[in-house]
Order: structure tokens, then C-alpha cells, then sequence
């Protein structure tokens, strides 16, 4: 059985697998970047190493979102970035199997895997790898 | 020697005799011729019986001529001339009646003099009489009309007394109404000084009530001001026990990411984490429960506080308006007295008023009596003055009478001149 992270942005919820996580930090000071894109919200020094903080709702669309103190940091084999949400909700456990396919081809350059029926709400799971692709692309 | 005329016709006619008889004799001895003798004898003696009787008729009759002429003038009233006869040797009865005639003269004369001195007198008398009466009549008739003028004068008097006598009887009875109005008041004003000293006393037991309300509210706000410190205390320390969920809720998650890293052996510990995780929802439920609660208690409290503040100011205000109430109460007394004693004093002059007022009007009624006397009095004068008057005219008629009557009189006694006509005036 998987674990995954409900965080929010802006008011819509989004999944992040337990496994695509390294840890989740109270957000301290961040550096400010010099000539880095907008969506960088700045640099944050997690246990000596210096992570860059991707403002997710608004590389996203979400321009009318926040975020919040905590940002969630992904583990060194994925890529060295922290994301920062809106909120982080908790963890909560899925069957792989009640995972629901999303039509791709219809989102285009969308960045949401597959959506998770629960309590009546749909949670939508991040694409992680494509974003980070995306990203590396840029 | 006393001869009377009788006898002085015998002795004259003697003498005559005689004087013939010597003339006779004497004839023949002056040679005239006898036959001449007789005729001149008798001539002569015709001739001295004439001439001798003539004069001796002529000396005794002359008295009784003048004695005529005398009773003459007499009779046309002259009285001014005594009778005056040659004084004779032989003195005859013209003499006797000369003296007599003289008396009568004299009696005349004082008579007729008497009664011009005296109707000359009484014709002054009359005149003056009838001036003094027509005087004495014009007075009257000036008393009259002024006694007229006095009774018009007490008719309106009257009037006047008894219009004067219902003003003051009106008069007397408003000064009563004055008098009971400010006995009235003086009670009200008696009793405005002990409701407002009862008012003043409450008033000042109020204020002093009101004090200490004020300074338990005061106690009140300070201990509420204390209670809002311990309850922000309060706030801080679920603050800080928010932080320690959160944090603790921070480490349940990375735990729960440790324990799926960790993979099958990390199960139980995933479950602990889970726990701690719902504790730290938990406690941060209660904090937020606590923040809340004191969120509303702190708002209740501002509440309460603003609240205490404006019943303060309001009790400020109270006090203030209680002070203001005593000192107006003390005035309120103050003034009452002064009406108190003001009322007192005029009901007592209203009282001395009243009696003078009564006085009045016993004086005015005397007043009325008397110009009622007067009236009636005046009438009597007006009466007698008419009288008077009539009696005055009367009076004057008579004098006129009684002068006219002497002028008549003395008309009849003009004709008598008892002075020589040069003395006559």
C-alpha cells in the first residue's frame, strides 16, 4: 500500500507520492537568487546543501494563490529543488488501483498524472517527473 | 307903662277933642274977621281931626300891620324872620301877641328843622338801608349760587364717597385675596424648604453611594484589567503550544515519510507516527479551541471594559449632575426661605392693609354720613338763603319806600324857610 501527501493550491487539492519526498521543512529565510525566472521564489539551505524553492501555484497558473511556511522537499535521486504549496493537508495511504487515468492528450502539457477519488473529493496527482522535466528544459 | 289900645283910642281921641277946642279958642285971637271965624274954625278943626286921627290911627294900627305882614309871611312859611316891633314906651296887646306869635316862630322852626335834619337823615338811612339790602340781596344771591355750587360740589362728593367707598371695599377684598394668596405661599414655600432639604439629603446620600459605586467600578475595571493580562498570559502559552503541535505535526509527517522509506519495517513505526500526528491535530484543535475562546473572552472583555469606561463617564457625569442637583436643592431651599420670609411679610402688611382698608371704610362711611348731613344742611341754607333774599327785597322795597317817603317829607318841609334866604342852600 502507497502513501501520499495531500497539499493544497490555492483551493484545489493535489497529491504528492510519499516516495517523491525527502522530508517537509518549516520554511526558514530564503535567499534571494540573483536573475532567476519569476517562479523561483528563492534559495533555502537544507542540511548544508542549497535548494532553489519553485513557487508551484504560480508556475502552475494559480496567480491568485499563496504559500504557505512549509515547503516540501524532494530527495536527491529526483532532483535538488523544494516546492512550496499553498498547505500541506496530511499524508494519507491509496491503492494504485483506485487511481483513475486522466486523458492526456485532451490536458496537453499538463502536469497531473492521474486523479484520486476520496471522501468524495479528487485529489489530482502530480506529475513530478514531468514537471521536473519541464523545468530542466526551461 | 302898659296902655291898652283901647284906651289909647280915648286919650287920642280926647286929644283930638282937645285940639279943637284949643283951636277954636285960638282962632278969634289970630284976627281973622268973625264972620270968617266959624268956617276956619271949622276947617281947621276938620283938618286937625284929620291930620290926628290919621296918625294916631296910623301909630296904633302900625303893629298890627307889621304884626300882618308877619302872620302873612308865616302863612307862605317863611320862619326865617323873627317878628320885630318897634319898642314902645306904651307897650299894647301887638306886643303881648308879637311875643307870642315870636314863641310860635321859634317852636316852628325847631319843628320844621328837626324834621328836615331828621327826614334827611332817614332818607340817607333809607338809601343806605336799600344799598345794604341790595348788597345784602346780591349776596344772597351769590350765596345762593354758591350754595348751589356746594350742593352740585356734595352731590358729586356722594358720588365720589361711594364710588371711593366700593373701590376700597374691592380693594379690601383683594388685599384679603393678596393675604390668603401669601399665607399660601408661604406654607408652599415652607413646605418646598423641607421637600427640597429631604431632596438635598438624598441627594448628597446619593452622591456619596454613587462614590463608592464609582470606586468598586473602578476596583472592578482594574481587576478585569488584571484578568484580561492573565488571559493574554494565557494566549501566549497556547500560542506556544500551537507552535509545538504544529512542529509536532511537522515531525509526525516526516516521520510518516521516514516509516514508507523504511518500507515494511518501518509499519509500526508509521503507525506511531499516525498517533503522534493526531495528537498534534488534536492539541492544535484544543489551541485553536483555547485561541478562540480567548479571542471571544478578550473581546468580552474589551467589551466589558469599554462598557465599564462609559458607565463610568456617565456615573462622572451623574455625580457632577447630583452635585449640581444638591447645590440646586440648596438654592431651591435658599430662595424657599427668602419667599418663606417675603410671603410672611406681605401677608402681615396685607393684614395691616386689611385693617386700614376696614378703617377706610368705616372713615368714608362717616365721611358719607356727613356729606348726606351736608347735603341736607345745605338745603336748609339754600332754603334760609331764599328767604332771606326775599325778606332782603322786601326790605329794599321798603326802603325805597321809606326814603321816597322821606323825600317826600322833606318836600313838605322845604316850603318852611327857617333861615335867612342867604344862608339858604
Amino acid at each position: 500500500m502507497e502513501k501520499v501527501l495531500i497539499f493544497t493550491l490555492g483551493d484545489e487539492r493535489y497529491g504528492l507520492e510519499v516516495a517523491h519526498i525527502q522530508e517537509i521543512v518549516e520554511s526558514p529565510p530564503l535567499f534571494y537568487i540573483p536573475r532567476a525566472p519569476g517562479h523561483y521564489r528563492g534559495a533555502l539551505n537544507f542540511h548544508g546543501t542549497i535548494l532553489p524553492v519553485l513557487d508551484l501555484p504560480l508556475y502552475l497558473g494559480f496567480s491568485q494563490a499563496e504559500c504557505g511556511e512549509r515547503v516540501v522537499v524532494l530527495p536527491p535521486s529526483l532532483g535538488t529543488l523544494a516546492l512550496a504549496v499553498t498547505a500541506i493537508e496530511r499524508i494519507v495511504p491509496f491503492e494504485s488501483d483506485s487511481l483513475l487515468p486522466v486523458p492526456q492528450e485532451r490536458l496537453g502539457h499538463g502536469y497531473i498524472r492521474a486523479a484520486l477519488e476520496r471522501e468524495g473529493d479528487v485529489i489530482n496527482m502530480l506529475d513530478i517527473e514531468r514537471l521536473l522535466t519541464t523545468l530542466d528544459q526551461a | 307903662m302898659r296902655v291898652e289900645i283901647s284906651y289909647k283910642f280915648i286919650l287920642g281921641f280926647i286929644f283930638v277933642v282937645a285940639s279943637i277946642v284949643i283951636l277954636d279958642l285960638v282962632v278969634p285971637m289970630l284976627g281973622v274977621p268973625e264972620e270968617f271965624q266959624q268956617i276956619v274954625s271949622m276947617g281947621g278943626a276938620l283938618l286937625v281931626g284929620l291930620i290926628l286921627g290919621s296918625i294916631f290911627s296910623r301909630a296904633f294900627t302900625a303893629n298890627i300891620r307889621r304884626l300882618n305882614i308877619a302872620a302873612e309871611r308865616l302863612g307862605q312859611g317863611d320862619l326865617s324872620q323873627d317878628i320885630v316891633i318897634p319898642s314902645s314906651s306904651f307897650p299894647d296887646e301887638t306886643q303881648d301877641l308879637t311875643h307870642s306869635l315870636n314863641r310860635v316862630l321859634d317852636n316852628l322852626r325847631e319843628l320844621v328843622g328837626y324834621i328836615r335834619t331828621s327826614s334827611t337823615r332817614v332818607a340817607d338811612s333809607a338809601q343806605g338801608l336799600s344799598a345794604t339790602a341790595e348788597q345784602v340781596s346780591a349776596s344772597s344771591h351769590e350765596v345762593a349760587g354758591t350754595i348751589e355750587q356746594i350742593t352740585r360740589g356734595a352731590e358729586t362728593q356722594a358720588e365720589m364717597v361711594e364710588k371711593s367707598s366700593r373701590v376700597i371695599k374691592e380693594m379690601a377684598v383683594s388685599i384679603d385675596l393678596v393675604a390668603s394668596s401669601a399665607g399660601k405661599l408661604s406654607r408652599s414655600a415652607a413646605e418646598t424648604v423641607t421637600t427640597a432639604q429631604q431632596g438635598g439629603d438624598v441627594a448628597r446620600e446619593t452622591t456619596a453611594l454613587m462614590k463608592q459605586v464609582l470606586e468598586d467600578f473602578e476596583e472592578n475595571g482594574e481587576q478585569i484589567a488584571a484578568f484580561g493580562g492573565q488571559v493574554q498570559k494565557i494566549g501566549k502559552i497556547v500560542d506556544v503550544i500551537t507552535g509545538i503541535a504544529g512542529k509536532t505535526n511537522l515531525l509526525a509527517l516526516n516521520a510518516t515519510i521516514e516509516a514508507a522509506r523504511a518500507g515494511e519495517y518501518g509499519r509500526g513505526f508509521a503507525v506511531v507516527a499516525e498517533e503522534i500526528r493526531k495528537l498534534a491535530d488534536s492539541t492544535s484543535e484544543s489551541a485553536a479551541e483555547i485561541t478562540r475562546v480567548i479571542e471571544s473572552i478578550r473581546e468580552e472583555n474589551q467589551r466589558v471594559q469599554n462598557s465599564m469606561q462609559q458607565n463610568m463617564t456617565e456615573m462622572d457625569k451623574g455625580r457632577s449632575a447630583l452635585n449640581s442637583t444638591g447645590s440646586s436643592f440648596d438654592a431651591i431651599i435658599k430662595d424657599a426661605n427668602v419667599t418663606q420670609s417675603k410671603a410672611t411679610s406681605i401677608a402681615e402688611l396685607a393684614e395691616n392693609q386689611t385693617a386700614g382698608a376696614r378703617s377706610m371704610v368705616t372713615a368714608i362711611e362717616e365721611i358719607s354720613r356727613v356729606v348726606t348731613d351736608n347735603a341736607a344742611a345745605t338745603e336748609e341754607v339754600s332754603a334760609a338763603s331764599e328767604e332771606q333774599t326775599a325778606s332782603m327785597e322786601e326790605m329794599a322795597h321798603a326802603a325805597q319806600g321809606l326814603s321816597a317817603l322821606a323825600d317826600e317829607l322833606l318836600e313838605r318841609v322845604k316850603c318852611f324857610q327857617i333861615e335867612e334866604p342867604t344862608d339858604e342852600v
